[in-house]
């Protein structure tokens, strides 16, 4: 049930959310094209240092293999960087509070978690991290990895426009995302977290003596501020703690609560109508977020179906209405972040939170929710094309078989990545190391822990108890491959297509509402009946069985 | 065309990123939160008799059964607050044990009454907030609890 109060708000916060996206759209085509600004003045001389220090030629243009082949060491080197930092953090400076080195297998975990702009945590940051390691490890890589899939997006919206020669240079536009987008919207957004009450300090924890005879409290101050920024306006979601933008100090208040929302909105809300201007004709932007904001529409309407009173597991300052709004936009918009713990919600709203990550488009994390929309929008087209007995066209180009295929295999990883580890997992008996057992509340557990691994997500119900070499490994490799074959898939599609003839007669108009209402059943057909029997011996079941929650 | 180095650039970009992203932006915001809003970057302390008890934004224990008390199931475990209704329900204990009178405790929970949905929603209250008042006015049962 969703009361008057909690619509009005939630509706106010889509409506700005997609107002301020639509903004940001007009600045980011600035970014993202070789136009002047007036901006140049200030960054230009920061980029080109960087161009000059990094060894890197602006000038060079990339095909889909080069731009893939630069994202990729560049992420693996990040990765190692941070794996490495993390391995050693106890002897490294910046660690006033004896953070301990870390395992290799939480270590390596956490750096492919991080650098997949995934989040999942194994372990509780208040206590496993150093000062330096929430810097240079986790701010680091959620900085860029929420650059390179902002890049991504740019190169794959490129390849379907087909103005240019190839898809632009991965290195230029890596740079431009961090120095013109991310860090300066992460620095206003840190210091209006840090006026509303997150702090961001240096000087290790405080002790006090509190105001009861013999009571005493540690308050974990730290570079709290500056990491919320970027891990919600960079779809991240790892928190600074365990219990994330739940614990006070990373979220003190219902303000910061819709504050920290609209930041992880923001860039998945702008992209769509960066399409749309990219190509000039923003009625196709218009698909991609008409389509990805009703299914996430329909997501919060099936979470808002049981009645949620607050109570354990939730935090009392933002109550039911909005712990249920955020645990439903941080898995459609696939952050991670919590406000509230997993286990205090029915089935039927981690039912929802599932969907989210399921579609991955909803309108999904920063740039690669973009881009399986694009992907669904293939597949789409594909099967109209197939019904209307006329050979398949996007933006009047040909889809080929090749492309067709492609796309398949894009987006079949996602439930080979999460299905088989599931099965391998019960098969094993591995849930039984953390305490599970083969019920269906279990059972969602092991499902969800998988699902948001390969969504790049990051929540999730085991937290620290997932700190096992297998839990470990298993979704570190499961984290890479769904954030790595589909990239690598779409940017081949995206190669293809850059260059390819465009014709001005279109046989399928997929600007028309129409097709959107198409395009939202199908993917909801694809994507949920994939899934479905594994949803019916999970959150399906446990709803049957009459559990209210007790994940 | 000159062609980046497919070996070094990854590496040095990588190291780049890592100066600015992981040293350069959270110590530049650090320095400008420490100058302008010292109270907020350092977790929002807040004193008592001039000394330092604690923060607003987490939940302190409390055992004398006079006070106020947090709940500790929340998803943080530091939760500062309670609902209303909770908080009524303590103010029936805190009169039996103190004998300060039920409307005071009323009136304190009504004034420090906030919403969940600014003007909506939920009703709350800060646990320290209703101890700190009680523990100024009434020091005659509370300073032998305090510090």
């Amino acid at each position: 049930m969703i009361t008057a109060s909690a619509a009005f708000i939630i509706v106010l916060e889509l409506g700005s959310v997609v107002v301020g996206g639509w903004f940001l759209s007009s600045y980011l085509l600035s970014v993202y094209s070789t136009r002047k600004t007036r901006l140049d003045r200030i960054f230009g001389p920061i980029e080109r240092s960087i161009y000059y220090l990094g060894g890197v030629n602006p000038y060079e243009e990339m095909g889909w293999k080069a731009y893939l082949r630069a994202i990729l060491a560049l992420n693996v080197v990040e990765a190692a960087i941070g794996f490495v930092i993390l391995l050693i953090q106890g002897s490294l400076p910046l660690n006033p509070m004896h953070a301990p080195d870390m395992s290799w297998s939480l270590s390596l975990n956490t750096a492919l978690s991080f650098s997949s702009n995934t989040d999942l945590q194994h372990y509780n940051g208040g206590t496993a991290l150093s000062y330096l390691s929430q810097m240079a490890v986790i701010q680091f890589l959620q900085f860029t990895s929420a650059a390179t899939g902002l890049c991504v997006a740019i190169a794959i919206f490129r390849g379907l426009t087909g103005k240019t020669k190839g898809l632009g240079n991965f290195y230029v536009d890596y740079t431009r995302t961090i120095v013109r987008v991310l860090v300066p919207l992460s620095g206003v957004a840190a210091l209006i977290l840090i006026f509303l009450g997150v702090p961001q300090s240096l000087s290790g924890y405080s002790v006090f003596k509190t105001l009861e005879l013999g009571g005493s409290e540690v308050v974990k101050s730290g570079p709290i501020a500056s990491l919320v920024s970027i891990m919600q306006l960079g779809t991240n979601g790892g928190g600074y703690f365990g219990a994330n933008a739940a614990n006070p100090l990373t979220n003190p208040s219902q303000i910061t609560n819709l504050f920290e929302l609209a930041l992880m909105m923001l860039i998945p809300t702008s992209l769509p109508f960066l399409f749309g201007r990219m190509l000039g004709r923003m009625k196709e932007g218009r698909t991609l977020i008409v389509a990805s904001y009703a299914l996430y529409i329909i997501d919060i309407f099936i979470a808002f179906i049981p009645i949620t009173q607050i109570g354990e597991g939730m935090e009392v300052r933002f109550g039911a209405a909005s712990s249920v709004f955020w645990t439903v936009t941080t898995t459609a918009f696939t952050t991670g972040s919590v406000n509230a713990s997993l286990s205090a919600f029915n089935p039927l709203i981690i039912l929802a939170a599932l969907f989210g990550m399921i579609i991955q488009a909803t309108p999904g994390g920063i740039g690669v929710g973009a881009m399986y929309m694009l992907m669904y929008i293939i597949m789409t087209v594909f099967i109209v094309g197939l019904m209307a007995g006329r050979t398949p066209e996007y933006l009047g180009t040909k889809i080929n078989a090749g492309d067709v295929k492609l796309a398949i295999v894009a987006f079949l990883s996602h439930p080979v990545i999460i299905l088989v580890p599931t099965v391998i997992t019960f098969a094993i008996g591995a849930q039984a190391a953390v305490g599970l057992g083969t019920n269906s509340i279990s059972f969602t557990q092991i499902l969800y822990e998988y699902t948001s691994a390969a969504a790049n997500n990051g929540s999730d119900f085991l937290g620290s108890a997932g700190n096992t070499v297998y839990f470990n490994v298993s979704t570190g490799i499961v984290m890479w491959l769904g954030r790595f074959i589909p990239i690598a898939v779409m940017l081949a599609i995206a190669g293809s297509m850059v260059q390819r003839k465009r014709y001005a007669s279109e046989a399928l108009r997929t600007d028309t509402l129409t097709f959107t209402a198409v395009l939202v059943v199908a993917i909801f057909i694809l994507a949920v009946l994939t899934f479905f029997p594994f949803l019916a011996i999970g959150p399906i079941l446990s709803y049957l069985e009459g559990f209210k929650n007790g994940f | 065309m000159k062609k980046s180095n497919s070996l070094t650039v990854p590496l040095r970009i990588a190291v780049i990123s890592l100066v600015v992203c992981g040293l350069l932006f959270p110590g530049v915001v650090t320095g400008i939160a420490q100058l302008a809003m010292p109270v907020q970057a350092n977790g929002s302390l807040i004193s008592f008799h001039n000394t330092t008890i604690g923060s607003s934004l987490i939940a302190q224990d409390f055992n004398y059964s006079g006070f106020f008390q947090p709940r500790n199931d929340s998803a943080s475990g530091l939760d500062p607050d309670i609902t209303v209704q909770n908080a009524t329900v303590q103010a029936a204990r805190i009169h039996n044990v103190t004998g300060i009178p039920m409307a005071y405790l009323e009136g304190i929970i009504k004034e420090n009454t906030k919403y969940t949905l600014f003007f909506f929603g939920s009703t709350y209250v800060n646990v320290l907030d209703l101890n700190l008042i009680l523990a100024q006015h009434f020091p005659l049962i509370y300073n032998r609890y305090i510090v």
